[in-house]
């Protein structure tokens, strides 16, 4: 019996040594980093309205230059509990002044933090891990050419068990994946781009696809539309099976530039944001979103 | 296209007085199809899908500016349900906030239709400055006021 029980004892203590490895935080191989790509301010402007940063991090309803100020504080209340937005602006104590090249890279890519802990997926690096790294790096160039803010924000506040970190190890390994969200015809250019600018830094489906019990995207219903993830409200289904079902490419193309649908409504709530970061952007990366948008799988 | 918007508008407003007190969301909804069937024209205008004519400018104004008018007129308390409204709760909670989204909407359509004048904006480029500024209030109401975007 003894000897029973001191088996069982080993098993238990050497499953959880593996799940304590498993779930570690990791950040990029040494040899990617050591190989990581230059930044350029300059092209990095791009890639930093495409990924729509400021969406979240500067104040809210911020117009003009004030979008340049990414301190944070905006609190985004999910049925997890609330997540405050953190300061990444260029300020080296409050900010992310005082990163490396590396530290951001494993933050996008990989969702770590520089103290080696787990960030949450609201942080939606779910998507940024699809990204090429000369894209990380010139957006990681554009950032430091940002004012620097002021101010840290508080931390989450989340509930039992959410707020275990460590959790999100295993989140990871269950659903982190720089695979491609839905299988395309990849020999149009034009669609592949906008497959990288709609999976990748765009993020959309972190709204437009419904989550599963654990937050993370339902890939069967990829940018099928999904209640809003906070407060009231649905997010449309963008898919050709949807409310864009009737729209050419270039009636989404004229949405993203204008904000105004072919009826002449005007594009609304959290769109807006989203809207103003697509209208920054050349008008070939638009016809690339619209192209790809009009190629995904029709969802009901 | 003129007696179409004139139509539009007046059927709005003449609905006011038979359902407002008993149907505020009908009624609202009913102005915002009248705005969204003028703002169209406007839209058919800018994308250069319809010719200008001053008649057409001035129809599109006039017609806003009735709505922006009215349609504060018609979020009594508890008129915010759900199932047949896309109005955001936010609206009372933050009564102070809509009402000064209404008075952008309403300031722009004035200064819309002095441009306007008797005979309409001149030229397209006209109407164009004229109808900025109030499809900037729709935009900036419809970002914080209302659900399904």
């Amino acid at each position: 019996m003894r000897w029973l029980l001191a088996i069982l004892a080993a098993a238990t203590a050497a499953g959880a040594a593996v799940l304590w490895v498993a779930t570690m935080p990791r950040g990029l191989p040494r040899d990617v980093l050591a190989a990581w790509p230059e930044g350029d301010a300059g092209r990095g402007e791009a890639v930093f309205w495409a990924g729509g940063c400021e969406s979240c991090h500067a104040a809210k309803g911020a117009k003009g230059e004030d979008r340049l100020k990414l301190g944070g504080g905006l609190v985004l209340a999910t049925p997890f509990g609330d997540f405050v937005v953190p300061n990444i602006s260029n300020h080296p104590e409050d900010g992310i002044g005082g990163w490396s090249a590396g530290d951001f890279a494993d933050a996008m890519l990989r969702g770590v933090s520089p103290e080696g802990r787990h960030y949450y997926p609201a942080f939606p690096y779910a998507s940024y891990t699809r990204m090429e790294p000369q894209d990380i790096a010139d957006l990681r160039a554009f950032l430091a050419t940002l004012p620097a803010v002021e101010g840290r924000q508080p931390g989450h506040d989340l509930g039992f068990p959410f707020n275990v970190r460590r959790g999100l190890g295993l989140w990871k390994l269950a659903f982190l994946s720089d695979a491609p969200a839905v299988t395309l015809d990849a020999s149009d250019p034009t669609v592949a781009r906008g497959q990288y600018l709609v999976e990748g830094p765009g993020h959309c489906g972190e709204c437009h696809t419904p989550r599963n019990l654990a937050g993370a995207s339902d890939f069967a219903r990829w940018l099928a539309g999904a209640p809003a993830a906070e407060g009231e409200g649905r997010v449309p289904n963008i898919t050709p099976g949807g409310d864009l079902g009737t729209w050419s490419a270039g009636d989404i193309e004229y949405y993203l530039e204008t904000g105004f649908t072919p009826d002449f409504d005007t594009v609304g709530g959290a769109m807006v944001a989203v809207q103003e970061n697509m209208a920054m952007l050349q008008a070939g990366e638009r016809a690339a979103i619209a192209a790809y948008l009009q190629a995904v799988p029709a969802q009901k | 296209m003129k007696s179409l918007a004139i139509a539009i508008a007046g059927a709005a407003v003449a609905a006011l007085p038979a359902l407002g007190a008993e149907d505020p969301i009908a009624v609202r909804q009913a102005l915002m199809d009248n705005n969204g069937a003028a703002a169209g024209v406007a839209g058919a205008v800018m994308k250069g899908e319809l010719a200008y004519s001053p008649v057409v400018g001035k129809a599109v104004i006039y017609a806003v500016s009735a709505t922006a008018a009215a349609y504060g007129d018609f979020f009594p308390e508890g008129s915010d349900d759900a199932a047949r409204s896309n109005a955001s709760p936010k609206i009372w909670q933050d009564m102070a906030g809509f009402e000064a989204e209404l008075a952008k909407f309403q300031d722009a359509t004035a200064k819309a239709r002095e441009i306007a004048g008797k005979a309409g904006p001149a030229d397209a480029d006209a109407f164009k400055a004229a109808m900025g500024p109030i499809f900037d209030s729709c935009k900036t109401c419809h970002e914080a006021y209302r659900l399904e975007n």
